[in-house]
């Protein structure tokens, strides 16, 4: 069933995350988010007052090299007592640390973790997700694990809401159904965040619109999104959100259409052979699909193989493209890729690239 | 004299009877643990299931004096003990609450060595190689428990007598 909207509602400012409603949660998990750095790193972590919890993006442990803390604004190395330190001063990560934080976010259950350090990284309660690089152990082709973990980004998720109200009007058709949207962004610009926010919203409802909740099943492929710990949810998707966590979208959204008839289907990170196929298999379904890319923009994602492919055939009829421009989450602007039209633009910026395509 | 004759019978015969019944409760005890080895062994290798749920699990089904061993266990790890560190300090609380001996300790004690620390298969391999030491000693406990339990029920009371005797 398409979904429907009595109403549309176009005309909206689309404020960039550093605007006024910003909305953000002040962190209140931080004390006990530091711990799964394992000791000494979490006590000097604590301790520090260079940077306000909510502000910290990456918590970055490399063998060898300080310690570094990396918020949109700066970049800090910390030292043994938790104060800003130059780079030859500051508190070197050793391999014990590493050790213990493995340890720590893994709950000493290496063998449970295998599959998501075969991905390459591991998620923790509150979506917060920690990258793992070492020596890949390749069977038959095939990474089968990592050892002798080399370094650990830990890339704190916040939960900012505000954004996705005012993206959504532009994401109706004229016929006031869903637009397939899909979300263009270089890494760590916002994207997963705003699709988050754009599954709840569309799930719950808005009645600002009005726009009636629907049925939206999510692929999670990477645990990113639902950030599932022991099988609840560490993020709200909304009242009608079915997640399929860990299952591959190919499969997961085939699962989806059979088992849940969902109305939307969202899924993170398209750029495989097989997401082509999935999609076209939702849209063979009748379901609408909102998904996001990496891409600096419509002209970006037009030279990447399996954007282009989906993108020429007019699979996606809405393209939103974000920045970290003005922190991360910059709505640069709101595409139609089928006719190029802009339909919304960030002021500021030369909008050439989009408006071409 | 009768009295006290009865009561120092009554008093050896019931040490007797409480050392017997502790004595028998060691087989037991590495039965349980061998149980709970194997499930924890199901629990890694084919649901891949962290050890502070699979602590919860276990808790849930083992009967005492295990049951409180693995929430002790599973309470450690969720305050984030590394797992050697958790089962070895769990050994040392708990010990006062079993029966078992510091031959069988060793062999429990071993389990934590490389609990959690590499892949389902390798977990598999370990615990299975220590199920296979404690039936061994399960094997020996039985029948050293079964003698040792029928000596100290009779030398117990035969003590109470003899006592009685000497005081005579």
């Amino acid at each position: 069933m398409p979904l429907r909207y009595n109403l549309l509602v176009r005309n909206k400012e689309i404020t960039s995350l550093l605007g006024a409603d910003r909305e953000t949660n002040r962190f209140p998990e931080w004390e006990k988010f530091v711990t799964w750095l394992g000791d000494p790193v979490a006590k000097i972590v604590a301790q520090q007052n260079v940077l306000l919890p909510e502000e910290i993006e990456e918590i970055r442990l490399r063998i060898g090299q300080p310690l570094l803390l990396v918020s949109s604004r700066a970049e800090v190395f910390l030292g043994a007592e938790g104060s800003a330190r130059g780079p030859a001063e500051a508190y070197r990560i050793r391999a014990e640390d590493l050790a213990a934080s493995l340890e720590r976010i893994t709950q000493s259950s290496l063998y449970a973790a295998e599959e998501k350090l075969r991905q390459g990284f591991v998620t923790l309660p509150g979506g917060h997700r920690v990258g793992v690089v070492g020596q890949a152990v390749v069977n038959q082709g095939r990474i089968q694990t990592l050892k002798h973990v080399t370094a650990l980004n830990f890339r704190l998720a916040h939960d900012i809401r505000g954004r996705g109200k005012n993206v959504l009007p532009y994401l109706l058709l004229s016929d006031g159904t869903f637009a397939h949207t899909l979300l263009l962004s270089p890494p760590r610009s916002g994207k997963t965040t705003l699709l988050r926010e754009l599954i709840r919203l569309l799930s719950n409802g808005l009645p600002d619109l009005p726009l009636p909740g629907c049925t939206v099943g999510v692929v999670d492929e990477r645990g990113e999104l639902a950030a599932m710990w022991l099988g609840q949810p560490a993020f709200d998707l909304g009242l009608r959100t079915d997640i399929l966590d860990g299952c591959p979208k190919a499969e997961g959204i085939n699962m989806l259409i059979r088992s849940m008839g969902p109305q939307v289907i969202a899924t993170d990170e398209l750029g495989q052979p097989a997401d082509v196929t999935a999609v076209r298999e939702a849209l063979r379904a009748g379901v609408k699909v909102l998904s996001t890319a990496h891409a600096a923009g419509a002209e970006d994602a037009r030279e990447r193989p399996i954007l282009r492919q989906l993108l020429g055939e007019g699979i996606f009829q809405r393209l939103v493209v974000l920045s970290r421009r003005r922190g991360p989450g910059t709505i640069e602007g709101i595409i139609d890729p089928r006719n190029g039209q802009v339909l919304y633009r960030e002021e500021g910026r030369a909008w050439s690239s989009a408006a071409s395509s | 004299m009768v009295f006290g004759s009865i009561l120092l019978i009554a008093v050896c015969g019931g040490s007797g009877l409480w050392l017997a019944a502790r004595i028998r409760r060691r087989p037991e005890e590495l039965r349980q643990c061998l149980t709970a080895l194997s499930l924890l062994d199901t629990e890694i290798r084919w649901g891949a299931t962290p050890l502070p749920e699979a602590c919860t699990m276990l808790q849930e089904r083992m009967d005492q004096p295990w049951d409180g061993f693995f929430a002790e266990l599973g309470t450690l790890l969720r305050q984030g003990q590394a797992a050697r560190t958790a089962w070895e300090e769990t050994i040392r609380r708990q010990r006062p609450a079993f029966c078992l001996r510091p031959d069988d300790w060793k062999v429990i004690g071993d389990v934590g060595k490389g609990l959690g620390r590499s892949d389902r298969e390798e977990q598999h391999k370990q615990l299975q190689l220590i199920q296979h030491q404690l039936e061994a000693v399960r094997t020996q406990a039985a029948v050293w428990a079964e003698k040792q339990a029928k000596m100290w029920s009779y030398l117990g009371f035969l003590l109470g007598c003899a006592g009685v005797i000497f005081f005579i």
